[in-house]
């Protein structure tokens, strides 16, 4: 997997191919029309709705009234020095990106590594480690409510036979049930990861059990470095994905009938939930625009980060370049 | 760039062909065999199909439990008397018709326009040059760590200001503009094509638009195959976008779903939840048993190894 595409010969253009003067392989407008569909679609549907939020971040507009006037960085004040919700959302936010991404890629390198051994009906197993990754998210949370629910749920009712009393997991408890509900999707990262083992060559690891290294060992010496790459790639669109989790708590809250933030437990309201909160039940566009932007700034400099820390950890195979 | 196709063209599970499995003697001579399974290996197995597996027989007993079994808790729904009606009602209180009916247009709209742009755009990158080309497709990498929901806040305000609420414009446009995911996924694989084909294409007088269109596209079944599964997967799951442009009258199953089955004091009625939630789960399971091998493969492919 090269970045250089082709050892595409534009000299041949002139030789065989030519067809009179003006004939040329490749020309940029041709490469551009074959693109359009993308760049067209990335400068109005992402780029334009971002500038759109800041714009709007530093206004006052609530999404109804034509009433409106820019009130400079009014928004982002309030959000830095005045708003305890939001930064207790944050915190929250991060100790959810905290246990949920390191718990889930190495629960799927756990379970790949498992899937990778010859077992007794491997296909199946697979299935059923993978599947949960591909629900939608409406039936995961109905599936987990059937579990969580107070009286009649299957937890309190074995933690019952225990004599325990039931637990309010979809309120007082409710970032238990999210982070339950989240790593129950480990398989996604499992595909990928038994994928990257599936390249590892033997010989390094028989090399390595020859010089006298035991089973953990290999794993952590040999396979894991050689895997790193995919270990790295699975951190950070987990850290992106965990940091905007929004539908999840929102169709785990109790008694939610529409697309709402309202009856999101205090536990469960991360980051994103306070944004929505400011959009569509308190009617503050710009306010709401500008958490968006600081959250999103913030995510590429944790992204930047992240890659800066990663050039000492991850091992890059020299020879087969990664994208 | 190889492994990709290899593994699209089988499952992953297959050993390499060159590496034949060690013989029953072999193993026991104690060569080394790094994928022996030991006792651990049977537990770990065990524990966790148990823990991940459980959800599935949990929905299926409730979906078939009546609304005393239900309140007499784990040991009443164990007490297995199926209640079949429950699914009727289901489908009855729910207008599973006429959702099902908004979810499939719109899944299937989306995850033809969506493979369509992105197979062409994934051509462009792979067998096209021109000016930027490189920094065009950083740019595509890049917008893959754009948070999503960071932008569809602000492009639900500015569909709602174009009238585009209530209607399917939103996820025409979406799906015009291809995926950046399934973008990758054909500009690798026709990255890999043999320039000669491309050549050969030419000399018969092809243009790119025919190159495209009658040599690579037809070439790229499996992935047209992935990029349909996937994203009709996708829509078929979304909650947020058709919560938010949709009317309610008028909306996806998803969202008919979360919201529907309450009693009259508004509080949902659990056994008629699961029995929605399973019929409307169906269909991924089903199209992920039967195309798995596509999934898997395309996981495969998004991973950084290419």
């Amino acid at each position: 997997m090269t970045t250089t595409t082709v050892p595409v010969a534009t000299s041949t253009a002139a030789g065989p191919f030519a067809r009179g003067r003006g004939w040329r392989r490749y020309r940029t407008s041709t490469f551009y029309f074959f693109t359009a569909p993308w760049t067209l679609g990335f400068l109005l549907l992402t780029l334009a709705p971002l500038l759109y939020a800041l714009v709007v971040s530093f206004t006052n507009f609530d999404g109804i009234s034509p009433i409106w006037r820019f009130v400079g960085f009014r928004n982002y004040i309030e959000l830095i020095t005045n708003d305890p919700l939001a930064w207790a959302a944050l915190v929250r936010t991060f100790g959810y990106v905290a246990i949920t991404v390191p718990l889930s890629v190495t629960g799927g390198l756990y379970l790949a590594l498992l899937v990778n051994r010859r077992i007794r009906a491997r296909g199946l197993v697979r299935a059923v480690f993978f599947v949960p990754s591909v629900v939608p998210v409406v039936a995961t949370a109905i599936m987990w409510k059937l579990i969580f629910n107070r009286d009649a749920g299957l937890l309190n009712g074995i933690l019952e036979v225990f004599g325990a009393g039931p637990v309010s997991w979809l309120t007082d408890s409710a970032f238990v049930a999210l982070v339950v509900v989240s790593l129950w999707g480990i398989g996604g990262g499992m595909i990928i990861s038994l994928a990257a083992l599936q390249d590892v060559p033997v010989e390094l690891e028989e090399a390595a059990r020859i010089d006298g290294a035991g089973p953990w060992s290999i794993i952590r010496n040999v396979t894991i470095p050689m895997i790193s790459p995919v270990l790295y790639f699975q951190v950070i669109t987990g850290v992106i994905a965990a940091l905007q989790v929004l539908v999840q708590p929102m169709l785990l809250a109790e008694g939610n009938t529409l697309a709402t933030t309202a009856l999101v437990p205090q536990p469960n309201r991360l980051y994103m939930v306070e944004v929505y909160n400011e959009f569509f039940v308190s009617g503050r566009f710009g306010y709401g625009s500008a958490m968006l932007w600081v959250f999103f700034v913030f995510i590429l400099v944790f992204t930047l980060l992240l890659q800066r820390v990663s050039r000492r950890a991850v091992f890059y195979q020299s020879g087969t370049d990664a994208d | 760039m190889t492994t990709i196709v290899k593994n699209l063209a089988a499952p992953v599970d297959t050993p390499p062909s060159d590496v034949r499995p060690p013989s029953r003697t072999e193993r026991r001579r104690g060569g080394y065999d790094p994928q022996r399974a030991s006792v651990f290996t049977y537990i770990g197995v065990i524990v966790f199909v148990a823990l991940l597996g459980i959800p599935f027989v949990w929905i299926v007993l409730t979906s078939l439990a009546s609304q005393q079994q239900l309140s007499a808790g784990v040991q009443g729904l164990l007490a297995l008397d199926p209640l079949w009606s429950n699914f009727v009602e289901a489908v009855t209180r729910v207008d599973f018709v006429k959702f099902g009916w908004n979810s499939l247009v719109l899944s299937t709209l989306t995850a033809v326009l969506t493979t369509f742009s992105s197979a062409l755009v994934g051509f462009g990158f792979a067998r096209l040059r021109g000016r930027g080309r490189n920094a065009v497709f950083t740019v595509l990498v890049a917008s893959m760590m754009i948070p999503a929901i960071s932008t569809l806040i602000p492009t639900y305000i500015i569909f709602a200001r174009l009238g585009m609420v209530n209607t399917y414009w939103p996820w025409v446009l979406w799906g015009l503009s291809g995926t950046p995911y399934l973008i990758f996924l054909f500009r690798q694989f026709f990255t890999a094509v043999p320039l000669e084909l491309e050549d050969a294409a030419i000399i018969d007088g092809c243009g790119w638009w025919r190159t495209f269109a009658q040599v690579f596209l037809p070439l790229s079944r499996p992935i047209i195959l992935t990029s349909m599964l996937l994203s009709f997967t996708w829509t078929w799951g979304d909650y947020l976008a058709p919560a938010l442009l949709l009317n309610r009258a008028n909306t996806t199953l998803a969202v008919a779903m979360s919201s529907g089955y309450l009693d009259p004091q508004g509080n949902g009625i659990i056994t008629l939840q699961a029995a929605g939630a399973l019929l409307y789960l169906l269909p991924v399971i089903v199209i992920f048993l039967f195309a798995q091998k596509y999934f898997i493969g395309s996981a495969i492919g998004s991973g950084v190894k290419g």
